[in-house]
């Protein structure tokens, strides 16, 4: 098991490691340098300024060099400076990977309390009207653009009736209880949350009922009823028990499309977490916040896959690890 | 008398092909799918065609009429009218209707007489001209009669109907989802057929050589599948194709009008074979234990021809189902995208692009922002309930005979 726990560690490690060094040079790839902005902001450079400014950044050496200094800076400790906001990196990221923790949490909640009802209902109700409908939801949650399930969601219940604000993470309010706040907190989240456990739903509703019918069909269910067991027995700790084994995985591995969603989701509404920072920083070319964000989204999300695995050896004894 | 029949058909052996269709068909909403697939893939096909017959052009401009509702007629820009007037002037001798009307005096100012017709149809609105040559035509000379009614025909053609309404730039809304269908669908349709031939190619190598190869290649297919994908392809279209193909034999790529599509499909492809491969590999490890190929391989077939003839034939079917189900997702991928504003780029519309504006003029033009939206879930759930279709039809399982 330890072993087994090391050598993933260690693929995940060498992923990052490769990931980083690709995302560098794609940053390379952007339109616009440091430098090509400083030529805009003044229009009296000179040559010699522009060469002894690239020199000083960097810029003059191959990508392989800049990315050796860039990682080992990383590595030390130093996250960097974030040319848009003026300050560290740390300082902006530690804030928005909390708001981005709680979006996609509230989101896996939402997703999960109502996709695996639906999911075990339909299983159990197969073939009739009530599994149709089910299905539709479920299709239309795959087949949704979140985007515009999001634009949706403000046209209805921000502008056509105004309950909800139509973006942001919270008002900008000094005196606040830390009653009020949380509460201000939470109406802010209602909108990105619905629009970002649509998707999942879809997913969840779709393998619930898969694993459902699967496991309805196995011989220790007709066991089970021949033994006189009843009915919400057999449903609950002989069905749902043995359906819940792949789920657990899927829904860890599906941390990785609340992380992508989010992206979207977070831009839509102005909800200030890692995913907009990732985007608002690749479009302003604020370099080092953006390899830190991307970085980080996607150890995050590489972890949770480490952590599905050992899940997955938990919910079903049969499963060891060589 | 006619269950007999049956009966006795179903005794007779079926082609599979037969099978499959008849499973398929019993599959209601995937049918359905099939339909609305096909309705679209055939405005695809015949957007130029719609837009010759509407006379709506999805690049044109209306600068004055702006976000205006479905269902507005409204004149075109004086820019587009003057062009018009001009094409009119050209393609025929119209000395004669012009002296003929500088004599009516229908200004009340003075003018050149080449500027005439220019100034007729800027001064005043189609509908109020039209109105003055209806009086006009039953006074004027009997040889004018021909070239009046020609000027009143252009006239009357410098209104346009708009049933959806236009954008923010005045276009109409209608013929550029016609043509967002066409890129929309497209990149869709491209991308998950290319995305299948290299998870067919990664997913066949590791299949059948297994080791080290398939090692390998499966370790680096896992790898990219445990990435969040659409924060990867956000990084990746974000850069310049100019950066990387300036000075290779590919700059033409660059330079071509079309250059974000291809840009895209080229980024979609490279994230979206995962599925296909993994699916191929799996198949294959199945497949190549079987005695069929153990025969082939007895009787001397060299590796190409047992891929070829024996193993690729029985894994098409669950490629089908994985390659149709990849159009949805690509084109909710380049949805995405564009709607960021990096991926399809404006003037060529997508239906995620026109979603790009419509999000801040949601309160005064709705529409905007609900129908490309629509036509995109349509579709996706379109392909989504054929791609379930097709892997109800071909699984083993399933199959009542």
């Amino acid at each position: 098991m330890t072993a087994f726990i090391l050598r993933r560690l260690a693929q995940t490690i060498v992923v990052i490691l490769l990931l980083s060094f690709f995302c560098y040079l794609l940053m390379t790839l952007m339109p616009g340098d440091p430098v090509d902005e400083m030529i805009m902001a003044n229009p009296e450079i000179t040559a010699a300024d522009i060469d002894r400014l690239r020199a000083l950044h960097g810029l003059d050496q191959p990508v392989y060099a800049r990315y050796w200094n860039w990682a080992s800076t990383i590595l030390a400790g130093d996250l960097g400076y974030s040319r848009t906001y003026r300050v560290p990196v740390t300082e902006i990221l530690g804030p928005r990977l909390l708001n981005t923790f709680i979006l996609a949490g509230a989101a896996l909640l939402l997703a999960l309390v109502v996709a695996i009802p639906l999911g075990v209902w339909a299983a159990l109700r197969r073939n009739t009207m009530a599994d149709y409908l089910i299905n539709l939801v479920a299709f239309a949650g795959i087949s949704v653009p979140s985007f515009w399930i999001a634009i949706v969601l403000i046209l209805v219940f921000a502008v056509q009736i105004p309950i909800f604000p139509a973006g942001g993470t919270g008002s900008i309010a000094l005196d606040m209880t830390p009653w009020e706040a949380l509460r201000d907190r939470l109406w802010y989240l209602v909108l990105p949350v619905l629009s970002l456990s649509f998707l999942s739903i879809g997913t969840y509703v779709r393998y619930t009922r898969a694993a459902m019918l699967e496991a309805m069909s196995s011989d220790y269910i007709r066991t089970a009823r021949a033994k006189g067991l009843s009915a919400p027995r057999i449903y609950l700790m002989h069905g749902f028990r043995n359906a819940l084994i792949p789920l657990i995985t899927i829904t860890a591995l599906s941390f990785s499309t609340l992380f992508s969603g989010a992206i979207i989701t977070e831009t839509v509404f102005a909800y200030r977490g890692v995913g907009q920072l990732v985007f608002q920083s690749i479009q302003g070319n604020d370099f080092n916040v953006a390899m830190v964000a991307f970085m980080i989204s996607v150890s995050m999300v590489l972890l949770m896959n480490l952590v599905a695995d050992l899940l997955y050896g938990v919910a079903d004894p049969r499963i060891t690890y060589q | 008398m006619s269950g007999e029949a049956a009966r006795r058909r179903q005794l007779q052996a079926q082609p599979m092909w037969r099978i499959l269709l008849e499973q398929f068909l019993e599959h209601r909403m995937a049918v359905a799918g099939l339909g609305v697939i096909l309705l679209f893939l055939g405005v695809a096909l015949f957007a130029p065609a719609i837009s010759a017959l509407t006379g709506l052009d999805p690049n044109r401009q209306n600068i004055f009429n702006r976000y205006q509702p479905p269902g507005s007629h409204l004149d075109l820009s004086t820019r587009e009218r003057e062009l018009r007037v001009q094409h009119f002037m050209q393609t025929a001798e119209r000395q004669a209707l012009v002296t003929h009307l500088m004599g009516l005096d229908l200004l009340g100012f003075a003018v050149a007489e080449e500027d005439l017709l220019h100034e007729l149809v800027t001064q005043y609105t189609p509908l109020e001209l039209t109105g003055r040559l209806a009086t006009l035509a039953p006074v004027a000379p009997g040889e004018l009669q021909g070239d009046l009614a020609a000027f009143a025909r252009l006239v009357a053609g410098l209104r346009s109907f708009h049933l959806l309404g236009t954008d923010e730039l005045g276009r109409d809304v209608l013929i550029r989802l016609v043509y967002g269908t066409r890129v929309s669908v497209g990149v869709g349709l491209m991308v998950a057929l290319v995305a299948g031939l290299i998870g067919l190619l990664v997913g066949s190598l590791a299949g059948y050589y297994g080791g080290r190869i398939d090692a390998v290649l499966m370790r680096f297919t896992d790898a990219l599948l445990s990435l969040p994908i659409l924060v990867v392809l956000i990084v990746v279209s974000a850069i310049d194709l100019g950066k990387l193909l300036g000075d290779t034999p590919f700059s033409f790529i660059v330079e071509s009008r079309h250059e974000s599509i291809i840009k895209m499909v080229l980024i979609l492809c490279l994230f979206s074979w995962m599925q296909a491969a993994r699916l191929v590999r799996g198949s294959i490890l199945s497949i190549k234990e079987q005695e069929f190929v153990l025969a082939a391989r007895v009787l001397g077939a060299r590796d190409r021809s047992v891929i070829g003839a024996h193993i690729i034939p029985n894994v098409i079917a669950p490629l089908l189902v994985a390659v149709t189900l990849g159009i949805g997702n690509a084109i909710l991928f380049e949805a995405a995208l564009s709607f960021l504003g990096l991926g399809i780029q404006p003037p060529v519309p997508s239906w995620g692009n026109m979603l790009n504006n419509a999000q801040e003029m949601v309160q005064h033009a709705p529409t905007l922002a609900i129908l490309p939206g629509l036509l995109i879930l349509f579709t996706v759930i379109s392909f989504n309930y054929v791609g379930d279709g097709l892997r109800d039809a071909i699984d083993p399982r399933s199959i009542r005979r």
